[in-house]
């Protein structure tokens, strides 16, 4: 591990952070919006920055000897390893629910959208989501963080409306697929997400170091 | 040798503004830094960190400028500001556990000792710290990775008679090894007694930098003190 996110994980870090990735377990709820999983290991990951905040981290990592870009990067490792700690478990989970409960009545006879790679590649979009505009937001200042996690509450929340809406049109239901059904769709779906997160988390990166060189601390 | 240069520092704010600041540092001499609140010393020290983003102007340390050799620069010179609380719920251990890893230079020895020297436990965390213990963690951190340049904002602000004068003795000590430091104070009979060069800024403008002898002998009068010559000037400025 390098210093810059070992002092992210231990000094920055508050500990309900960690503990809201098992909000990943969501996933395992049935007849619930389970993309809500999303939102509060967000909400965990908002909470290191206010934390963080309060303690004076930003400038404290601004006299270290890294650049100031080292410590935007920092911060976007330990988003990113919070970010897919929960999607690592959410697909073991969705596995789970793919194969052994597959057949499950409270699955089947479920509502909302089913755990399926889909349904990973929405968590991913979701994530890809918060680096743009909260994390990116945040380093327009590097102190506010109300703003931007207020848009993203707003924006991921219409999101998921429009995911969990998606298989109710008609000519989309192989998006809400059972088991290995869709296979090929659904996993072409996913990486659609893996693609999306990528490109965002790296443009909101490269915005954001450009903006905290700006920045008066 | 420079060993510090600061050269034609520019930087506005809305009701400040920071005009064409300019001096060097010598190696292995103490400069005090004196000026008003107000006048322009923190903006000069957080512009010399590159906390804050200039206008125009340009810095360098051991001939090599700021920009661009930022994080090597940052290897060499150690930053203490007076009772800032960082991570005040962590510890002093865990601030220094991960803090040491990003200096190549870090000296585990001299860490310890001054940790006895100033009197700290490593188990306290800065929340339960006192304002002069919080000052002497600060330079602890600052002190520990063998900087050979030493920027301190306001160091002895809130420390006892006795602490103050502790610190200095090591301010004396540093010098005689070669360390090179910037000293931004209030108190002026500090710098009379531990400073070589001193730097006068008023208005965000340079007034005079230059030898501490000197400066008495163009600024003073018989038999005034650097306090009385400091307060002098500032009253003339201002009538």
């Amino acid at each position: 591990m390098n210093a810059l996110l070992k002092k992210e994980m231990q000094l920055s870090a508050l500990l309900l952070t960690y503990l809201f990735i098992g909000f990943g377990f969501m996933t395992l709820l049935p007849g619930y919006p389970i993309l809500c999983g999303v939102f509060f290991v967000c909400l965990g990951i908002y909470q290191s920055f206010q934390s963080a905040r309060e303690a004076n981290d930003i400038v404290y990592s601004a006299l270290l000897p890294v650049a100031k870009r080292d410590v935007v990067r920092g911060k976007y490792q330990f988003v990113m390893f919070i970010e897919l700690c929960s999607f690592a478990l959410m697909a073991v989970l969705t596995i789970l629910r793919m194969t052994l409960l597959s057949n499950a009545a409270v699955y089947r006879q479920n509502f909302m959208m089913n755990a399926n790679p889909f349904y990973l590649g929405t968590v991913l979009v979701l994530f890809g989501l918060f680096n743009v505009i909260f994390v990116g937001g945040f380093w327009k200042t590097a102190y506010r963080i109300g703003k931007p996690f207020v848009i993203y509450v707003v924006v991921g929340f219409l999101m998921i409306g429009a995911a969990e809406t998606l298989h109710h049109i008609p000519g989309l239901e192989a998006l809400n697929a059972f088991g290995f059904e869709h296979l090929a769709l659904q996993l072409l779906t996913m990486f659609c997400g893996v693609l999306v997160y990528a490109l965002m988390t790296f443009l909101s990166y490269r915005k954001a170091c450009a903006d905290f060189e700006k920045i008066d601390l | 040798m420079h060993i510090v240069s600061v050269s034609g520092l520019c930087k506005s704010y809305p009701a400040f503004q920071l005009k064409d600041v300019s001096f060097s540092l010598e190696g292995g001499r103490v400069t005090g830094f004196i000026g008003r609140n107000g006048a322009g010393k923190t903006t000069t020290i957080k512009s010399m960190l590159n906390l804050i983003h200039t206008d125009s102007g340009e810095i360098s340390y051991f001939g090599m400028p700021l920009l661009g050799n930022e994080a090597e620069i940052k290897q060499r010179i150690g930053y203490s500001t007076g009772a800032v609380s960082w991570y005040p719920r962590k510890t002093i251990r865990e601030i220094i556990r991960v803090t040491k890893d990003f200096y190549t230079g870090w000296d585990e020895e001299a860490c310890q000792s001054y940790m006895e020297l100033f009197g700290l436990n490593e188990s306290k965390k800065p929340i339960e710290l006192s304002e002069g213990m919080k000052v002497k963690f600060n330079l602890l951190l600052a002190l520990s990775h063998r900087a050979e340049v030493l920027i301190l904002d306001e160091p002895t602000s809130g420390l006892d008679p006795f602490s103050r004068d502790e610190l200095l003795e090591l301010f004396g000590e540093l010098k005689r090894r070669g360390v090179t430091i910037l000293f931004s104070t209030h108190i002026t009979s500090d710098l009379e007694r531990c400073a070589d060069n001193i730097i006068y800024i008023r208005q965000g403008r340079i007034q005079a930098a230059s030898a501490k002898q000197e400066f008495m002998q163009n600024h003073g009068r018989p038999g005034e003190s650097l306090e009385e010559i400091f307060l002098r000037l500032e009253r003339e400025a201002r009538a």
